[in-house]
């Protein structure tokens, strides 16, 4: 309960916002599950309902937030079904991260429009609900194109100020090239698919993202990184958990994630993880102990980081990817047998083989046992217990659209935990090659890049206007650190823009490091969970399990910050539940209404996940001109997303002291090359970047000022 | 001082000419003796590139204003003039052989660059010379009708690199049949008759690979030294598997040679792999020759990027027409129709019914199908998407039987379906369709047609198997899958039990540039777990048995000569040195941790196991200086052991 007295504050003065973003999500959602057509019809009708809704709020605005929330919805309910509904199923910090991603992608659509000649005059500090609805379909789009690719906007560094004027020329010659760009990404646009998806943290809580079939899992990892502050080390890992059949592998970063989701099926309790997985790139990190792992433990244990650079260098940057020479004896099961029968295998850049009865181990003579075309490779869990396996240290191969037991699946059995790793990771080295090792290339450089950050970003708020956007997303990479480190140093700088409202500031002033967090992270991530949400979070909607609409599921969120919420548990039992507004979601409604809380909680932990949205509505295209909302979000939303539990979920906890000592850390860690990267900003702060006192958060400024203004516009 | 007589054989004057007696003194330099010598022939023509061999010594008189006495030359003396330039046939990797004039008088290393400056190749550091494996006695009447091209014409430039036109460099311009050998040189040769590939040596054994890597020369010390004679026939072959620099720009010749040695291996079984890397390349070759054979030599991707160019130009004039241009271009991209009767079957459903015949149609990338053609415009009975199955055929052209076997995924496993087509037409566009579903492509993709055009000539390789009508197929067609594959597969598989094997390997490469395939081919060949190795038959200090040494581009390997297997590795870059004790031909090498080996070679010379040391220890020195000079002087350092320079 610390934690829930502790972020209140922050809370309740975020609220108006979140209301209001609220409102914009849920049709959003709605959009998505393709059961809304005439989005202009709708956005109005939304409009309409936010600013009541909102200014409601407002009078309530003081502490516990979320209850007042449930009284409103009482008075809201007639005609407002839907969004009630709605509303219930998801969880304040899906709002927060879904509308941190959206008012993103306006944010630097707007910047853009503005820049562009064809005379838009975009109100920057406009709610984001009313530029979509005003803007003609066509912008909307556009801003699209613009926002797709949150991932470059971040590691390729926005155009240099020197730019500032170009010649007339130049920018006709830009807006040509520009007005292709954006044809063609409607072009693609167009048929593009697009999931909520929500994700687990360490901690046990989840953040939903939107995620597009475009997007690689690097773009969502980068994502994450924004929206956790985490420390962006190489090992952070999206992982697919398959309960049913007890499997897990970590996805690698040139995967699109979509795609796999897509084979999940409906009623699927798979889930995807956000953790740190030390074997991910392990094969880089020590490379002797997959291509010598022959040599003797010593010889591995002390060799030289130039001996194993020569290993990367022999292996992975010749013309040729090498693939470990695997070979022992595994045990199998195959065919959807019960037994388990040993066998001589080989791992080979081709597949993998075996050696037949009674023959020799020469190349002619081996028999392939698989390919790596069409089947992915996953780590077991358990396995002793469900299929009797001589060991616990299982891998599995199988088609990625296999979910269910099948005669289809080989299961492995290895004598112990590191031949499996051995084994998987040669699977991985032969299956992905080359992009493997390009995957870790831009990890390690991501974790530079951090670093360089959050020594930028400082400066970067001092920057005029128009680079609001550049320096909001800067500052977001670190805005915890950066802004702890702001606060030691405040004193000589006065910060130029006016000081970030609270709710920008997220934790840091108030002593957010919920101890509980942390000790959470350290226990199994289930347990913690089990004990907030049952106090915290009434309603998870238990229904999601069953249930195929995906948005609902969100409830599974971090609720440490939200402790103070009591509101769902009442509010569902005080109201009628509001008619089922949208066709498919029946089922939720009935689920909704009983909600024993701490029964639910506790049971469908791993349930949460739900993911994929039912396959078919996604599969339709989404109308085009609503597309702007979807767009993978960028950066900036750190600015929103303070709320304590979030930064729980780093290893640098916020307060204010650890961070400084956080900073130093990573300082070393860049290279000086690495710096080139962020060529705009370096002139303005040669000077140390710590003094640039750029103010409290002078990431969130932006965002916070942007939230500010939002807010005059809707209570003048 | 004293003068004597000294006699020296003049070589172009033929053998029964006696030798030329000249009176000289001690104290006279090389030089002044080949003026003298000149002089006396009195004949006019130019002698610069002759020079003065010493016979009992075997050695080179090089240097002019060295004095006779300076290199201890007495009256007894044999020494020959003769040019240091002599025609030599060269075997090239790809059987080809070639006529030229090569240095006699320096480092086979120097003349190995000379060679390769001729032929436009690059890093000449990676190649050497070998003796080649004598040929079968009994074929001698055809090994005389060989076919030799002469390049002796060509004078030997000392410009550390030919400047090029149009890709090919100035000497191979000006007459047809030059052009025609630098063709040959930069594109792969056409595939080989099976009769070819069964008559050449291949190495049985370890130990018979042991022995032909006994027979490199020497680098450090010249032809004339190592008993070659003019127009004697060596090989010309990659000796180092560290290949520096590929850029297909630049090295035509060098990856065609290489791809050419690396395919021969695989033939001739120098290097072992797995039956299914053998059919992927098979595959590869396939395609290779079947795109050399009609691609010319021009640069495709410029073609692309016009491509590219052009769709964005017309994209633009749209853009500044109406809008609605987009939809249009999307109704423009629509993809062609693919619709017939097709019969299906279940296999692991148990129900007795066979085939069962219905209207297919392809969307996308998956088949839905309806009881008639009338009825397709309802709901479908069944829609399988094929994104990520299996497909395999199966088919017997004299029993004209065509069938596509698929493998679904689905949540629950894969399914089996059966489609049987009624010809070989529909057949091939249906499993052209197919492959590409699985793979996520939809018809509309470009490469529908040229997958449609390979089915079909897989189809006719097995018509060609078992001699039935040749219903004037296109030449190319008619290719022995024989031609691809090692004679061991020969003998396991028919001529058509091969063809659909290649066929489904071929579907992962049918769509590669020439370029693009000759480095797929040349990949997957370094990934083969035994690339690079070199054998030599050793014995090791205190073993009494002899066992191999596998010499690798960054290690050495000990390997039970008896089972093959592998006992022990040993890293270059964990090696503190390397010695040779010339005498008792033993090498000797410390590595890290006191580990020292000992062993003295068999079937090769320890100089050759020295010179594989030295050599990939200095290969993997290049490119860190950025100059890209060949540092010459180390190299030597690194290989040249009691006669380093």
């Amino acid at each position: 309960m610390d934690t829930a007295n502790t972020s209140r504050p922050t809370m309740a003065q975020g609220w108006n916002a979140k209301m209001g973003r609220r409102s914009t999500l849920c049709a959003f959602l709605e959009l998505c599950l393709g059961e809304m057509e005439d989005i202009d019809a709708m956005f109005s009708d939304l409009l309409g309902e936010m600013d009541l809704l909102t200014q409601s709020l407002e009078q309530e605005a003081a502490p516990p937030a979320p209850l007042p929330n449930a009284n409103q919805e009482v008075n809201l309910s007639i005609g407002f079904t839907d969004l009630n509904e709605s509303l219930k199923e998801l969880e304040d910090n899906d709002l927060d991260a879904l509308m941190a991603d959206l008012v993103a992608d306006l944010n630097a659509t707007e910047e853009k429009l503005a820049a562009e000649i064809e005379g838009l005059k975009a109100p920057s500090p406009e709610p984001p609900p009313k530029d979509l609805g005003t803007r003609p379909p066509s912008s909307i789009s556009s801003m699209s194109s613009n926002v797709s690719t949150p991932t470059s906007s971040t590691s390729s560094p926005l155009p240099p100020p020197q730019c500032a004027k170009p010649s007339m020329e130049e920018i006709e010659a830009q807006v040509k090239a520009d007005k292709i760009k954006m044809a063609l990404e409607k072009l693609k646009e167009a048929k593009v698919k697009k999931l909520v998806v929500k994700v687990r943290m360490n901690d046990g809580s989840s953040k939903t993202l939107m995620v597009d079939e475009r997007q690689s899992v690097r773009e969502v990892l980068d994502n994450l990184f924004e929206k956790t502050h985490c420390d962006c080390n190489v090992d952070w890992s999206l992982c697919e958990t398959n309960p049913e059949l007890q499997l897990e592998r970590t996805f690698e970063d040139h995967e699109n994630l979509v795609e796999p989701l897509l084979a999940w099926t409906r009623d699927t309790e798979n889930q995807i993880l956000f953790q740190e997985r030390e074997e991910k790139y392990e094969v880089f990190k020590n490379p002797q102990m997959f291509y010598l792992w022959k040599k003797d433990k010593k010889t591995i244990k002390d060799m030289k980081d130039k001996d194993k650079e020569i290993l990367i260098k022999e292996n992975f940057c010749g013309t040729s990817i090498i693939v470990p020479d695997l070979e022992g004896v595994l045990h199998l099961k195959e065919d959807g047998k019960k037994s388990w029968k040993q066998r001589l295998f080989q791992l080979r850049a081709s597949g993998i083989y075996y050696v037949p009865k009674g023959k020799t181990k020469s190349s002619r003579d081996l028999v392939c046992f698989v390919q790596f075309d069409n089947i992915n490779v996953y780590y077991g869990k358990d396995f002793r217990a469900k299929y009797k396996s001589p060991t616990d240290f299982c891998f599995v191969l199988k088609h990625p659209q296999i979910q269910k037991d099948s005669e289809y699946i080989k299961y492995m059995c290895c004598d112990d935990a590191w031949t499996m790793n051995l084994w998987v990771t040669g699977i991985r080295v032969a299956k992905y090659g080359a992009s493997l090792y390009d995957n870790y290339k831009v990890a390690e450089k991501k974790v530079v890049m951090g670093s360089v950050w959050a020594k930028c970003s400082i400066p970067s708020s001092s920057s005029p206007s128009t680079q609001n956007t550049l320096s909001s997303q800067v500052a977001n990479g670190h805005s915890a650190t950066h802004q702890s480190i702001s606060k030691d140093n405040a004193l000589p700088v006065p910060p130029p823009p006016p000081p970030p409202p609270p709710p920008a500031n997220l934790g840091v002033p108030c002593p957010p490091p919920p101890p509980p967090l942390l000790a959470a992270k350290k226990s199994s991530k289930r347990a913690p969970q089990q004990r907030h949400l049952p106090t915290n979070f009434p309603p998870p909607p238990p229904a999601i399990v069953n249930l195929p609409p995906p948005p609902l599921e969100d409830t599974s969120e971090a609720p440490p910050d939200f402790l103070p919420p009591p509101p769902p548990a009442p509010g569902a039992g005080q109201l009628p539940p509001p008619p089922p507004p949208i066709k498919t979601l029946p089922p939720p409604i009935n689920t909704f209404l009983p909600p024993p809380p701490p029964p639910i909680n506790t049971i469908p932990p791993c349930i949460k996940t739900l993911l994929p949205l039912p396959p078919p509505p996604i599969n339709t295209l989404p109308p085009p001109s609503f597309k702007a909302m979807d767009l993978p979000p960028p950066p900036p939303d750190p600015g929103f997303l303070p709320p304590p539990p979030l930064t729980g979920g780093l290893p640098p906890p916020p307060p204010p002291p650890p961070a400084t000592s956080a900073n130093p850390l990573r300082v070393p860690l860049k290279p000086s090359g690495s710096l080139k990267k962020v060529p705009p900003r370096p002139p303005k702060r040669t000077t140390p970047s710590l003094h640039g006192g750029g103010g409290e958060g002078g990431g969130g400024d932006f965002m916070s000022e942007l939230m500010l203004a939002m807010q005059k516009k809707k209570h003048p | 001082m004293a003068a004597w007589d000294l006699s020296i054989t003049v070589e172009d004057l033929g053998d029964e000419v006696p030798p030329v007696s000249l009176s000289v003194t001690s104290d006279l330099h090389v030089g002044g003796v080949i003026l003298k010598l000149v002089e006396k022939t009195q004949i006019q023509r130019d002698w610069s590139d002759h020079a003065l061999w010493w016979h009992q010594k075997q050695k080179w008189l090089l240097r002019t204003s060295w004095t006779l006495d300076k290199y201890g030359i007495h009256a007894d003396a044999r020494l020959l003039f003769l040019p240091q330039h002599k025609p030599l046939r060269l075997g090239l990797p790809n059987g080809a052989t070639l006529r030229l004039c090569a240095c006699f008088s320096n480092p086979v290393f120097q003349t190995v660059m000379g060679i390769c400056r001729l032929l436009n190749i690059r890093h000449p550091e990676e190649l050497s010379l070998l003796r080649p494996v004598e040929e079968k006695k009994k074929k001698k009447d055809k090994g005389s009708a060989e076919e030799i091209l002469d390049l002796t014409t060509v004078p030997l430039s000392s410009a550390s690199r030919p400047s090029l036109y149009n890709g090919m460099p100035a000497h191979f311009m000006g007459s047809p049949e030059m052009e025609a050998i630098y063709k040959m040189l930069s594109v792969p040769q056409p595939l080989p008759a099976p009769e070819v590939i069964t008559k050449q040596y291949r190495p049985a054994s370890v130990v018979d690979k042991a022995h032909i890597h006994g027979r490199w020369l020497d680098s450090s010390r010249c032809l004339m030294q190592q008993g070659i004679q003019d127009n004697d026939r060596l090989w010309l072959r990659f000796k180092y598997f560290a290949f520096y620099d590929i850029e297909p720009k630049y090295d035509p010749v060098r990856l065609t040679q290489l791809y050419e040695q690396a395919r021969w291996a695989i033939l001739l079984e120098d290097i072992d792999c797995t039956e299914e890397e053998m059919m992927l390349f098979a595959a590869l070759q396939y395609h290779i020759s079947k795109v050399s054979q009609s691609e010319p030599q021009t640069t495709a991707s410029s073609a692309a990027m016009d491509d590219l160019d052009l769709a964005l130009q017309s994209l633009e004039v749209k853009m500044e027409g109406e809008g609605s241009s987009a939809s249009e271009m999307l109704d423009n991209m629509s993809a062609p129709e693919l619709s017939d009767y097709l019969k299906i079957f279940r296999p692991k459903r148990l129900t007795l019914k066979g085939y069962k015949q219905y209207w297919f149609k392809f969307q996308d990338t998956g088949i839905s199908y309806f009881k008639s053609k009338e009825e397709s415009f309802g709901e479908p009975i069944q829609q399988i998407n094929l994104k990520g199955c299996e497909v395999a055929p199966e088919v017997t052209m004299a029993a004209q039987k065509f069938l596509i076997r698929l493998l679904i995924p689905a949540p629950e496993g894969m399914s089996e379906v059966y489609l049987r087509c009624e010809n070989e037409e529909q057949y091939a566009r249906w499993m052209a369709a197919c492959r590409l579903a699985s793979k996520g492509k939809s018809l509309a993709d470009s490469s529908f047609q040229s997958e449609i055009r390979g089915i079909r000539s897989f189809l006719a390789m097995q018509n060609t198997g078992s001699g039935c009508h040749g219903n004037a197929k296109a030449s190319d067609e008619s290719i022995n899958t024989q031609s691809l594959v090692s004679p061991r597969y020969h003998k396991k598989y028919k001529t058509k039990q091969l063809a659909p094997r290649i066929l489904d390997a071929y579907q992962n490469v049918g769509q590669l540039s020439l370029v693009d395939a000759v480095a797929r081919f040349l990949q997957i060949w370094q990934a083969l777990p035994d690339f690079g190795h070199s054998y030599v038959v050793v014995r090791f200090k205190g073993s009494r048995k002899d066992e191999v040494l596998g010499i690798a581009p960054n290690r050495l390997i000990r390997i039970d000569l008896g089972v093959g297997d592998v006992v022990k590795t040993w890293r270059y870059n964990n090696m503190k040195q390397w010695n040779v004790n010339w005498d008792i031909k033993q090498v000797a090498i410390e590595f890290e941790g006191n580990i020292n080996i000992a062993f003295s070679c068999v079937t090769a010379d320890c100089k050759i196991v020295h010179e594989f040391i030295g050599g990939y220890i200095f290969m993997s020195t290049r490119g860190r200086d950025s100059s890209d000079q060949l540092n010459q002087e180390l190299f030597h350092k690194l290989t040249g052991g009691n006669e380093a320079l």
